[in-house]
């Protein structure tokens, strides 16, 4: 694993600011894998024994991402929407899981172990490169079952909804009254009034075709352009 | 685990825990000690002591008793120079001085330490010249009966830079002294720097090696200085010329004199203009002359650090602005008064 202070800047360049939550990610991470063994996990041989569960999405979960390198498209980061400063670090080869969690009063700390220093913000950042892991993070051991229809690897279950015929992937269907629905038809989601629109250049696409200008005479065009 | 039960079903079972009387004005300790077994002629004398019910103790696996969580951060607390038994009184353990010396609090681990739930450390202030068996500090576990695993993570936090707690012995320093001014060198007044040094020296401990008197010339200063070192003083006083006036040319000379670091100034009344350099590893100290009117200034706060091994720095001076001014009372009671209390 790279040095702190090279993960940081990485970290607070794809996350798009330095801040102190990514100071505490990029520790929060390099405890996390140190405490299941894997030292270097974004690499090849590392990634795929890797999963983590960030409990917020605040700036620390990106510095979690970048230095471990798991990625929400590679299902290898699970958003947990808990508000809570923690993250767990599961090895997927041992079954080792570890839970850290940023503790509430390091941030009255960052008083005492940078004192030199006014600005809040660049005071908390200081803070978190001196304080010990002892004082910034509390640690759990936890046992964590990751369902097969959670891991990473190409899509092993398919269903169809029952109502609209969307495919629900990866057994987030809903089962009700003995039939399934994909989650919009069985009411569980965050939008509400859906309702289908047209919109301007509709037919556009990052690249041209042999068929688009056949199709464009036509009027209509004929790729798809996701899975 | 803690299992309450009646008063009157618990004769026969041992305390799980010091039992404490307070008589106001008159005593405070443990009226019965942990492990005591009850018996019928006590339960009067605990009904007494408002003990309608008592606490069972059946320790889990994980649990820990007060008395054994206060060994361990005791231990984990105390540094150089202390000293502590483990023999528990009402769950706390006193930590001691070990020596002579000047006290030293990590203030930032301690607070780091009593964030931690459950524990706690209440210590003398940072930098507080105590004697041998001297009570510095004093620790315990809050609960009768705690998850192990937060006494550990609360010792791991003491031990963050080594310690919590130390007692540094103070060094015996060869002090050479250069007394500045050309008032005192030409004799138009007579000296009272010279016996008000040493005696702050004498007190602590070392001493005058000897008195250089030196007019307002940087270069006469810059000799002193290096007489004084080349007679193999280890520690450089000097006074008078620190301020702003053109015949002030003392920091003139130590720097002539090859001073490596310097630092002017402090947050301190008395002692604004008070200046801390170094030659290598030999400190030098200039002293203004508030030093000569005021009992006690800047030097009685810096001095011990220094013969204690502490290298004083920018960043020290400036951290004493608060509660580095001297409330000048018509009858001094330093050390006890808030004057040089930082933190």
């Amino acid at each position: 694993m790279q040095d702190f202070e090279t993960l940081l800047r990485g970290s607070s360049e794809t996350h798009g600011h330095l801040c102190p939550g990514q100071a505490v990610g990029v520790r929060m991470a390099m405890l996390g894998c140190r405490l299941i063994g894997l030292d270097e996990p974004a690499s090849r041989d590392q990634i795929k024994k890797l999963l983590v569960y960030v409990e917020m999405d605040r700036c620390t979960s990106d510095a979690v991402a970048y230095t471990t390198g798991v990625k929400l498209g590679r299902r290898s980061l699970k958003f947990m929407d808990y508000g809570i400063m923690a993250a767990s670090f599961v090895n997927l080869e041992t079954g080792k899981a570890f839970r850290v969690i940023s503790t509430e009063e390091s941030r009255d700390l960052a008083q005492s172990y940078a004192p030199e220093i006014a600005d809040k913000s660049a005071r908390q950042l200081e803070a978190y490169k001196r304080m010990p892991d002892s004082v910034l993070f509390r640690v759990q051991q936890v046992e964590i079952t990751v369902p097969e229809e959670d891991l990473p690897g190409p899509t092993r279950f398919k269903a169809s909804c029952s109502r609209c015929g969307q495919v629900v992937r990866d057994r987030r269907e809903v089962i009700k009254d003995g039939r399934l629905f994909c989650k919009a038809c069985a009411d569980d989601v965050y939008y509400y009034d859906a309702r289908e629109v047209t919109w301007p250049d509709m037919n556009w696409a990052p690249k041209e075709t042999h068929h688009a200008e056949e199709n464009q005479i036509k009027g209509c065009r004929g790729h798809r352009t996701g899975p | 685990m803690l299992k309450k039960i009646r008063l009157k079903d618990a004769v026969g079972t041992a305390l799980a825990h010091d039992i404490t009387e307070i008589r106001p004005g008159e005593f405070k300790g443990p009226a019965f000690h942990k492990g005591h077994t009850v018996c019928n002629e006590d339960l009067c004398h605990l009904q007494k002591l408002g003990k309608n019910n008592l606490y069972l103790i059946d320790l889990e696996e994980d649990e820990i008793h007060e008395n054994q969580a206060a060994a361990i951060l005791a231990n984990a607390l105390a540094g150089e120079g202390i000293a502590w038994k483990d023999e528990p009184h009402e769950g706390k353990i006193n930590l001691l001085a070990a020596t002579d010396g000047l006290f030293k609090v990590d203030t930032t681990a301690l607070a780091a330490f009593n964030m931690v739930d459950e524990v706690m450390c209440a210590t003398l202030h940072n930098h507080t010249l105590v004697k041998k068996g001297e009570k510095v500090a004093a620790t315990r576990a809050i609960p009768l009966v705690m998850k192990r695993v937060a006494i550990e993570r609360a010792a791991a936090i003491a031990r963050q830079n080594g310690a919590v707690l130390a007692v540094k012995t103070l060094r015996q320093a060869k002090v050479g002294l250069v007394i500045t001014g050309n008032e005192v060198f030409h004799g138009l007044i007579e000296d009272r720097f010279a016996p008000v040094l040493s005696e702050k020296v004498t007190t602590l401990g070392s001493k005058v090696d000897g008195i250089v008197f030196a007019p307002d010339d940087e270069e006469l200063i810059s000799q002193a200085i290096a007489n004084h070192l080349d007679r193999g003083c280890d520690l450089i006083m000097l006074s008078g010329g620190m301020s702003v006036d053109p015949d002030d040319v003392t920091r003139k000379g130590i720097r002539m004199a090859g001073a490596t670091e310097m630092n002017y100034g402090s947050a301190v009344l008395p002692g604004a203009m008070f200046l801390a350099a170094y030659i290598g590893e030999i400190p030098l100290l200039g002293i203004p002359a508030c030093g000569l009117y005021h009992r006690i200034t800047v030097l009685d706060l810096i001095l011990p650090r220094i013969l204690a091994g502490e290298h004083i720095g920018k960043a020290d001076l400036a951290f004493l602005g608060h509660g580095g001014l001297c409330k000048d009372c018509p009858e001094c009671t330093y050390p006890h008064c808030p004057f040089g209390k930082t933190a």
